[in-house]
């Protein structure tokens, strides 16, 4: 048991709301909203928290009250107009089944949006300042444009209370039009709504008022801003404790939650939404400097991905809510564990930004490591018995190996699971190698320890053959051995080594060395780093615009940000097509892919990374007396039906499939979505 | 000859007479407790021959020992007696002789038996010194009476009737010795401690009105000593019930601290106590309280007991599990010891360990041994929304939380319970944060004070409320409000959950599909088992719910403490092991996957076990698991 658990367990009282306990998760947007609307993914997303347990689920990031705060980036909500109601008791009555609180987040986005698309109207803030994460110049607003944009916030409340939402905050946090208003940096008004302070303010109390007399004096409004902007020509702390003071003070606002920095371009974007390069809670203390200056309950988010640090920040009082937003994308049933004594059952967040990172390239958020998050339609988070228990063998205990094997282990099936190296992990163990991506190991950590819980025959250092694996008489084989490294054709590339290499230790370049990237991702330039800080000097070169092109939002700029603190040199926009070796050193030909003209460079060594290829020989072995000659029915997997083959296995006969690198060299996700899907139905 | 058998009967008579009047000054000296002794002294003989007996016959081989040696001994030297008297004609006198040698030869039998229960190696338990020699002593009284009363006749000495009577009179006098400082003392003070016992409720167990007289009775705080410091602080039967003890053993075998290493030894507490009463006390050889320092020892009436005879540590190991009590063939009243002694440290002395201060403080403080905020009791059954009970209001059951629902792991159970409670569709509350601790280990820890004022408090909030009867999931709690109110002024149905469930799930309001799983044992908890008695109604929950229950070794009213109670955890004592680590081994040793428990004092402590071990599970999760929704 945790230190100091009882504290989040315990129920807060907001009025004559009563949130059962004290773990949240903070509004954000997961790119599951359908045509403004959270429409049943949505729904079942946040029902899934509420069943595993937690106090307050708020949803809606970002959700929009006035039309010229378009919804469609990030998939947003639109509470424009009254259509969302249905949706919003439906989705108030899904999450109240299961005993939690459900809220919403209201604001105007102002210049923090784009013009081009929904009703391509300009868009607007109280100044003309270009945003650098936006890009957009806003028209700045009139008399008119505010008191219509503070009847839209008062009208979108309303939808909040006949919808049955428990509560709603309106953002002031990340650069909205609220915090525009009071940000010195962005307002250059010279009327009421801008200059002092208690000017800069006036547009959020106006909106908080008319919300106020929206819904009565009952009904939960809260506010999410930032405890310190951390910029100059931004809001200094003081300022930001004054406006909680204020808000608060004037009985505008039930609860204050609170963010450290904001969001006006790509690093500030990162350090709001910290990855696993960042300490946990790091701006724990903001949020506590806030508390003891207002009597409304504090709420918080920012990697707080342990219960540990969760249960510390609430019970030594910094704050009343922990927010564990992105925790319970890795685990909606964080609560539930905890309350039942499972703590070790949890599958703990470890800050890749995976889930986030693909928002803002406009997709869906998705876990790194958990396969069943945002697909509760389709992914069970709990896996039910299968009907028949079989016997199955798995090949390789990387991270999709491990996956299956649980899966098919919570079916009922006796499984078995040979692995060559002496531990479980694969890639994964290499990846943690290289610097700040050490976290990545908890991935394993877990999978690892639900495994050997379920009484998985784990086979360590053990490499399967054909024999052992029919010896072992399987219903179903299912490999997955991951791959190889590609060393590439071109001519010279018996003169390279991989990231693979390096990270396995197998060489230990030292000197100059040229890195060369074809996948973009976060094993070139987290080597890269490795080998700065090891004192090589590196250049990355990559064939892309950019290097960790691939990388996302809140973790490439950390990458880009370590590349200048080591003095790596990136050099996007080539490709290497020629290596020779000149006495005791190598020259490699760098040809710009825009100009065609070519570069040499004459460094100590090179190393590529041009992904993975699998490794046939046992699948080749198996396929010809396999049942379904080794291939998954990409239908029936789709569809949630069993694979035809389960239903034609008689005794002697055995099923074969393949997942996550032993198919094609993908990432973590698909490899455990691979596993999840598979066997889940298996 | 017969004059000299006459003598020597006679002379054996008045010694023990003299000795008993010796006994009883002294235990006079201890404190009157106003009832009387006449209609006592009328209860003996079914108390000796029913409850004792009772006890002593659990282990057959020893009643059987004890049946022979007693009988013989008594019968034998009342019928020689009989036979010598002058004036007895020849042909009775004759066949009242025969009678005692009938007697005799038994008896020398059961010195036998029980010489060989110390060979070829005195067991642990058995304690050596005048114990070794008294098989020898008591051989040569029957033996040698056997040859006597052969060889009476009026016509003069003859060398076989005078050997016999030397060695009679040897195996006599070592008799009367062991009868004044040794093992034959428990004889005549057992007759007065049956007399004068302490718990008359005890012997009544057969269905009639408090058949567990374990309640502690409430002290009169207005006095000028609370609780004992002195041997002459005890009450006169008590002081008895010390002089009683036979150093059987028994209690040391069930007594968990003793297991664990703790410095308590109940034998050894009793022969300490026994011993505080002489200046000179005589020599004990059983085993002592494990890694106590060496006591001093004696001290006579007005010495102080701990300190002179006692470590400290001693008094604050027991747990109050009453197993040494419900082991005892003289029916000694350990536990009372013990609090009386405590009550004597805390209130007089204000000499508790530092934790136990701590706890006691919180109590007095917040009525919250833990010290945790009163309103904070709920927070585990929150997400629950059970009503809270305001003055005024009326509902069918009180749920009374207790201390457990402070506890992370036990709020589960307890939201077992609420879940249940509600399927079967009962309407019932909490007092909320009106809910005062109960006063158990204020009470247990001897703070008769603290746990009066508790108690007041408790009964005043009980009383602002209307229920039909209280239900608690805590043990101590319903032992305390079941049976220890009452005597303070407050008179309630209550029940512990165990029994609730076993009525709902009787009548058919919830219903059970027995799971397949691994074996189940339950855990008997001290409070519950051995303090009141309900011992069925779980077991019955536990079958109804799951396919294998098996039984621990002991379990029962025998079974053995996890270590949680009378406030002996916060006392924090030095041990070898830890309790509940002995007795989860015993339930692994029964082949139990999990097990069952009915009390949030055994659930922490097991849980506590670490390592492979079975798992912990109240009764309450265990029903819900079965329950048909």
């Amino acid at each position: 048991m945790i230190p100091h658990a009882d504290a989040l367990l315990k129920p807060l009282r907001i009025k004559s709301m009563v949130i059962r306990n004290r773990v949240m998760s903070t509004s954000h947007a997961p790119g599951y909203g359908v045509d403004g609307k959270p429409q049943e993914r949505y729904q079942l997303y946040h029902a899934e928290k509420a069943r595993g347990g937690i106090g307050l689920t708020m949803f809606g990031g970002s959700s929009s009250v006035e039309v010229d705060s378009p919804a469609t980036p990030w998939s947003q909500i639109a509470v424009s107009d009254d259509s969302v109601i249905p949706y919003f008791r439906q989705f108030a009555d899904r999450v109240h089944d299961h005993g939690a609180r459900l809220m919403v987040q209201l604001t105007h986005m102002g210049r923090r949006t784009r013009w081009d698309t929904d009703a391509w109207l300009p868009v607007i803030g109280p100044s003309v300042r270009r945003e650098p994460a936006s890009r957009s110049i806003p028209k700045e607003m009139e008399p008119e444009d505010i008191a219509r944009v503070v009847r839209a916030f008062a009208a979108a409340a309303r939808r909040c209370r006949e919808g049955g939402l428990d509560g709603l905050e309106i953002s002031g946090a990340h650069g909205h039009l609220l915090d525009q208003f009071w940000s010195p940096g962005v307002n250059h008004r010279s009327d009421a709504y801008g200059g002092s302070l208690e000017h800069r303010m006036r547009f959020g109390i106006e909106v908080l008022s008319a919300i106020r007399e929206a819904v009565g004096d009952d009904y939960v409004v809260g506010m999410r801003m930032s405890g310190d902007e951390m910029l100059k020509g931004g809001l200094t702390q003081d300022e930001c404790i004054a406006i909680a003071e204020t808000y608060a003070g004037r009985g505008l606002i039930d609860f204050v939650n609170v963010i450290g920095g904001q969001a006006r371009d790509e690093m500030a974007h990162a350090v709001s939404l910290p990855n696993m390069a960042f300490p946990v809670a790091p701006f724990l203390g903001l949020a506590s400097a806030v508390k003891r200056a207002v009597d409304v309950p504090v709420f918080h988010a920012q990697r707080i991905t342990d219960l540990a640090t969760a249960a510390r920040a609430v019970a030594e009082g910094h704050i009343d809510m922990v927010a564990m937003t992105r925790a319970h994308i890795a685990d909606p049933h964080l609560v539930r564990k905890l309350a039942d004594g499972r703590e070790d059952d949890i599958r703990q967040c470890v800050g890749a930004g995976y889930c986030i990172d693909r928002i803002y390239v406009g997709g869906d958020a998705l876990c790194l490591q958990n396969a069943a998050t945002g697909r509760e339609a389709t992914m069970p988070h709990e896996i039910p018995p299968a009907g028949t228990a079989r016997r199955v063998v798995i090949v390789g205990a990387g991270v999709a190996g491990l996956e299956a094997a649980r899966v098919c282990a919570l079916r009922g099936h006796s499984v078995t699971v040979f692995e060559r190296d002496d531990r479980t992990g694969g890639q994964v163990n290499l990846a943690v190698r290289a610097t700040w991506r050490e976290a990545l190991s908890g991935i394993v950590r877990w999978l690892d320890g639900q495994v050997r819980k379920l009484g998985v025959d784990l086979r360590l250092g053990c490499e399967a053959t054909m024999a052992d694996i029919l010896l072992c008489a399987p219903d179903v084989v299912i490999l997955a051995t991951g791959g190889d490294a590609i060393l590439g054709d071109d001519p010279g590339s018996d003169l390279h080594c991989t990231t693979r290499d390096v990270l396995a230790g197998r060489v230990a370049p030292s000197g100059s060395v040229l890195l060369f990237d074809e996948m973009g991702q976060h094993n070139a330039a987290s080597v890269a780093e490795l080998l700065a800080t090891r004192g090589c000097l590196v250049e990355l070169a990559t064939h892309d615009r950019l290097v960790a092109q691939e990388v996302g939002t809140t973790n490439q700029p950390v990458h880009l940000r370590e590349f200048y603190r080591l003095n790596v040199v990136t050099t996007p926009n080539v490709e290497l097509t020629e290596t020779w070796r000149e006495g005791n050193r190598l020259v490699a030909v760098l040809r710009n892919t825009m100009t065609g003209t070519e570069e040499e460079r004459v460094v100590d060594h090179i190393v590529v990374d041009r992904g993975g290829v699998p490794d046939t020989t046992l699948y080749d072995a198996l396929k010809a007396g396999s049942a379904n000659a080794g291939q998954t029915d990409a239908h029936a997997l789709i569809a949630g039906r069993p694979q035809p083959v389960m239903g034609r296995i008689e005794m002697g006969d055995y099923a074969l499939f393949r997942i996550g690198d032993a198919v094609a060299a993908r990432n973590i996700h698909a490899a455990l979505y691979d596993a999840l899907r598979l066997c889940k139905d298996l | 000859m017969r004059w000299l058998v006459l003598a020597e009967m006679a002379c054996a008579g008045a010694a023990v007479a003299l000795v008993w009047m010796v006994l009883l000054a002294r235990w006079l000296k201890g404190r009157p407790v106003g009832r009387s002794w006449l209609a006592g002294l009328v209860l003996v003989p079914r108390r000796y021959l029913v409850d004792v007996h009772h006890v002593v016959a659990r282990r057959p081989r020893n009643a059987r020992m004890h049946a022979l040696a007693a009988g013989g001994l008594l019968g034998g030297s009342l019928a020689l007696l009989l036979g010598v008297l002058p004036g007895m004609p020849p042909v009775p006198g004759f066949i009242i002789r025969i009678v005692a040698i009938v007697f005799f030869v038994p008896g020398a039998w059961g010195a036998l038996i029980d010489r060989a229960r110390r060979r070829p190696h005195t067991p642990s338990q058995l304690s050596g010194g005048a114990f070794v020699w008294l098989p020898v002593a008591l051989l040569a009284w029957c033996v040698g009476n056997v040859v006597v009363a052969l060889s009476v006749s009026d016509t003069g000495l003859h060398a076989a009737g005078l050997a016999g009577l030397a060695l009679a009179l040897a195996g006599g006098v070592a008799l009367l010795v062991a009868v004044g400082r040794g093992p034959m003392r428990h004889g005549l003070a057992g007759i007065a401690w049956l007399t004068g016992h302490t718990r008359p409720g005890r012997f009544a167990r057969a269905g009639l009105l408090r058949p567990f007289d374990t309640a502690l009775w409430p002290l009169d705080l207005v006095h000028e000593r609370l609780g004992v410091l002195t041997p002459r602080d005890f009450t006169r039967p008590e002081l008895a019930s010390f002089d009683a003890c036979i150093q059987c053993g028994r209690c040391e075998e069930a007594c968990p601290a003793f297991a664990a290493g703790q410095r308590l030894n109940p034998k050894a507490l009793i022969q300490g106590l026994s011993g505080a009463m002489r200046e000179r006390p005589a020599p004990y050889a059983g085993s002592p309280a494990p890694h106590a320092p060496a006591m001093p020892g004696g001290g006579g009436m007005d010495a102080e007991i701990v300190g002179q005879v006692l470590a400290p540590d001693t008094l604050w190991a027991c747990t109050t599990c009453r197993a040494c009590v419900e082991e005892c063939p003289m029916l000694i009243e350990h536990v009372d010891a013990v609090i009386a002694l405590r009550r004597g440290q805390t209130l007089m002395k204000g000499a508790v360990p530092a934790g136990a201060e701590q706890v006691l403080r919180a109590s007095r403080e917040q009525a919250e041994p833990g010290g945790r905020a009163l309103d904070a009791r709920t927070d585990g059954i929150a997400a629950l929304d059970v009503p809270v009970l305001a003055p005024g209001e009326e509902t069918d059951i009180l749920l009374w939380l207790g201390e457990g629902a402070y506890d992370l792991r036990y709020g589960r159970s307890l939201r077992a319970l609420v879940t249940l409670m509600r399927k079967a569709g009962l309407r019932f509350a909490t007092l909320g944060a009106d809910e005062v601790d109960c006063g158990d280990v204020a009470r247990r820890l001897g703070d008769e004070a603290t746990f009066q004022a508790l108690a007041r408090d408790a009964i005043g909030v009980l009383g602002t409320r209307r229920f039909g009867r209280i239900v608690t999931a805590d043990p101590h709690a319903f032992h305390v409000l079941k049976n220890e109110y009452p005597a303070l002024g407050g008179t309630w149905v209550v029940e512990h959950h165990t029994t609730l469930l076993d009525e709902l799930v009787r009548d058919g309001r919830l219903v059970l599909a027995q799971r397949d799983g691994p074996a189940v044992a339950y855990h008997d908890p001290c409070y519950l088992g051995r303090y009141n008695g309900v011992i069925d109604a779980p077991r019955r929950l536990l079958d109804a719910a799951c396919r294998t229950r098996v039984e621990v070794e002991r379990h029962g009213m025998r079974s053995m403490c996890c270590g949680g109670g009378g406030g002996s955890p916060a006392s924090d004592v030095d041990a070898v092991t830890r309790i509940p680590d002995l007795r989860m081994e015993q339930v692994r040793q029964s082949g139990a996957s999990i097990v069952a428990v009915a009390c949030p004092g055994c659930t922490a402590m097991l849980e506590g076990v670490t390592g492979e071990r079975p798992e912990v599970k109240d009764v309450a999760e265990l029903v819900l698991e079965a329950v048909v929704p």
